[in-house]
């Protein structure tokens, strides 16, 4: 389902674009081409129009941030940075200048597909526009559900929880997050409104509601998006 | 009051009691001199009246026995005894060249003054004679004081005025010395103060000890070369060695991952991946002590949820995913309740998932970890993180408490020489927290850590 999504990936060590590509490439990515430098990064941007790019921070001559300033000019595709500094000011310069998301070396190859994945679906680049889920499909685009052969709508708040939960698919979202993305910063008193909103997404998407498969609650944690196995995990 | 005024008020007081001391032994001792030469004459020293007791006779005929005698050779003395004519009527020693005659005027004038130098005492009998005791030339002195009262009264009032203004004045130039000493050593003794707890310092180069203060400023300017020169090497290093880490990280987990592998090779890159997890925790956690230590790391406080922080590290650990012999609970003492903390965000994350990789790492047969946050009467959160694993011996929790590094094999069976729970005490002290160790009941470690909502 990524097969027809193409990767650029941006960074001087040779070592570690092979790593990547492979990582990539395994995990069913169709075309994932590689730049050992901002210039040579800036010019296949133009040419294979990725649909993501992993960029390295830290680069001889033209560093990340720079391509990225460059890159924004004329492209708004979504960029992962990779930094070997771990410091919240890298995090806040990489955003400033319109990186997506930011991970910090090392990393594990799933959290870097994890990461890409959570990109591509967040910026609606991700295989399909629709999740299918154990007993339902959700369409993102329509903000509806089909189960069965009833079709249920998605309120503008459902959809933006279900898409913090999709973007998250099999990890743990705290009810803090969840409320966040609802409310922004100051969430504190929303938290038996979320249950409510979750209630009305099981309503719609779980074959048996008071028994969840897909949003799963998480004791005194959050909830988790459980996909079917085999579906963009 | 810091140690530097405590120690020149000390200091003051000290001598001003000393000062106290002083005058008040001198005071006694004078009172008991005093009273000791009211009670014991001393009997060396020439008495005219043990001379007159000893003198028997009336008129123009007087004797004196052997003692008196005895008591005029001992102090080689003269005497004579003038009838109430002015004549001698006894003598004893008495020099050749002086008259045997004297009128009303001459005794009036030796009496109170010498007889041809010869300083003479004298005593009146009982029939109107004169004894008259001639003592050596030189051996006394003789002042004759006579005041008007008012005066004498006037010049006791001056002496007392001068004694106790004297001791004003010195109390005074005493505080003055002082005070000069203390605002000259106060910023030196600061600055050493500051230094000793790793804190910048700048002392103004000028004045009298204008050398010690450049000493000073000197020295702290190579302990903080020191440290950021050690900061930016081992922020150097953590950040060189992280691209090979990424590739060996990157690699292994390929192949533990790999389906065409046998066993025993995926066990073995399974091994090399944790390894690699291990060391990439370890020089991470290295560069952040480091940059914590000399406040290089700036803290960034902003107001959170003290319960959604925990949230977030157990669901983070949990998302690592965990082994099934491990498992972590998160609960709200009071649930809803907003507990409110002022801290940095990524500090916070960093401390919490430190204590809980700490009771992954230090239970490894696997252990119920429970996390709890908890609201405090002073504001803020309490987290407490508990597992039920092996524990730590009696003196390790002493130690823990103490906050002394542990050494050796103490430190080695905390993991990574501690440096995690170093991290977190750092943390916690940055955020002006609390931190405390205890044991789980029956068995197990439980570590309280309160962080303040202001």
């Amino acid at each position: 389902m990524n097969q027809d999504r193409t990767i650029l990936i941006v960074d001087d060590e040779a070592e570690l674009r092979e790593m990547v590509r492979g990582i990539f490439a395994r995990a069913g990515y169709g075309r994932v081409v590689t730049a050992g430098s901002g210039p040579e990064a800036l010019s296949l941007c133009a040419s294979a129009r990725p649909d993501l790019v992993i960029l390295d921070v830290m680069m001889p001559g033209m560093d990340g941030f720079e391509v990225l300033r460059e890159l924004r000019r004329t492209s708004a595709v979504p960029v992962l940075m990779l930094t070997a500094r771990s410091e919240a000011e890298d995090k806040f310069t990489g955003f400033e200048s319109g990186a997506d998301d930011y991970l910090a070396k090392p990393f594990l190859p799933r959290e870097l597909l994890f990461r890409a994945q959570a990109i591509l679906r967040r910026t609606g680049r991700a295989a399909g526009r629709s999740v299918r889920l154990a007993a339902a499909e959700v369409d993102l685009e329509n903000a509806s559900v089909r189960r069965g052969d009833q079709t249920f709508p998605l309120t503008a708040k459902e959809l933006q929880l279900f898409r913090k939960l999709y973007e998250n698919a099999g990890r743990i979202v705290t009810t803090g997050a969840l409320c966040e993305t609802v409310c922004g910063p100051v969430w504190q008193g929303y938290e038996s409104t979320l249950a409510t909103h979750i209630r009305h997404l099981r309503e719609k998407m779980e074959a048996n509601p008071s028994r969840p498969v897909s949003i799963v609650t998480v004791k005194g944690l959050g909830y988790r998006l459980e996909l079917p196995r085999g579906d963009g995990r | 009051m810091n140690p530097v005024q405590r120690f020149f008020r000390r200091y003051v007081f000290s001598v001003v009691g000393l000062l106290g001391l002083l005058v008040v032994t001198n005071m006694a001792v004078l009172v008991i001199l005093m009273g000791v030469s009211e009670v014991q004459t001393p009997t060396d020293t020439f008495q005219i009246t043990d001379f007159c007791d000893h003198l028997t006779g009336s008129g123009d005929s007087w004797q004196a026995d052997s003692d008196a005698l005895a008591l005029l050779d001992r102090d080689q003395c003269w005497a004579m005894v003038l009838n109430p004519a002015g004549q001698t009527v006894w003598e004893y020693q008495m020099p050749a060249d002086l008259p045997r005659s004297y009128t009303a005027a001459q005794v009036a004038q030796f009496s109170r003054w010498y007889l041809a130098d010869w300083p003479v005492t004298v005593w009146g009998l009982e029939d109107g004679s004169l004894a008259v005791v001639g003592r050596p030339r030189g051996s006394m002195a003789k002042y004759y004081v006579a005041v008007e009262r008012d005066y004498w009264d006037f010049l006791v009032l001056l002496a007392c005025a001068i004694f106790y203004a004297n001791i004003l004045l010195v109390v005074v130039l005493f505080l003055h010395s002082a005070r000069r000493v203390e605002k000259a050593m106060g910023p030196i003794l600061n600055a050493i103060r500051s230094l000793a707890d790793g804190k910048p310092v700048r002392l103004r180069e000028d004045g009298e000890l204008a050398e010690i203060n450049a000493s000073l400023n000197r020295a702290a300017a190579y302990i903080t070369q020191k440290d950021n020169t050690r900061a930016e090497w081992i922020r150097g290093i953590s950040h060189d060695i992280r691209t090979p880490l990424s590739v060996m990280l990157g690699y292994a987990s390929e192949l533990e991952e790999s389906g065409e592998l046998p066993d025993w090779a995926r066990q073995r890159a399974g091994s090399i991946r944790r390894q690699t997890e291990r060391l990439t925790r370890l020089v991470a956690d290295l560069n952040l002590t480091t940059r914590l230590e000399y406040a290089l790391r700036p803290i960034a406080r902003q107001r959170l949820d003290g319960a959604e922080l925990a949230r977030q590290a157990v669901s983070e650990v949990l998302n690592e995913g965990l082994e099934d012999s491990y498992s972590i609970t998160f609960t709200e003492e009071v649930p809803g309740a907003h507990l409110e903390v002022a801290a940095d965000p990524a500090l916070m994350d960093r401390m919490l998932l430190n204590l809980l990789r700490n009771c992954i790492r230090h239970n490894p047969g696997g252990c119920a970890i429970s996390v709890t946050a908890a609201p405090c009467r002073e504001g803020g959160c309490l987290f407490v993180i508990a597992d039920d694993g092996c524990g730590v011996s009696a003196a390790q929790l002493n130690s823990l408490n103490r906050g002394t590094p542990l050494a050796g094999k103490e430190a080695d069976s905390l993991g990574e020489h501690g440096l995690g729970l170093r991290i977190v005490r750092q943390i916690v002290r940055a955020h002006k927290g609390r931190l405390t160790f205890g044991a789980t009941v029956p068995h197990g470690l439980t570590v309280s850590i309160w962080i303040g909502g202001r």
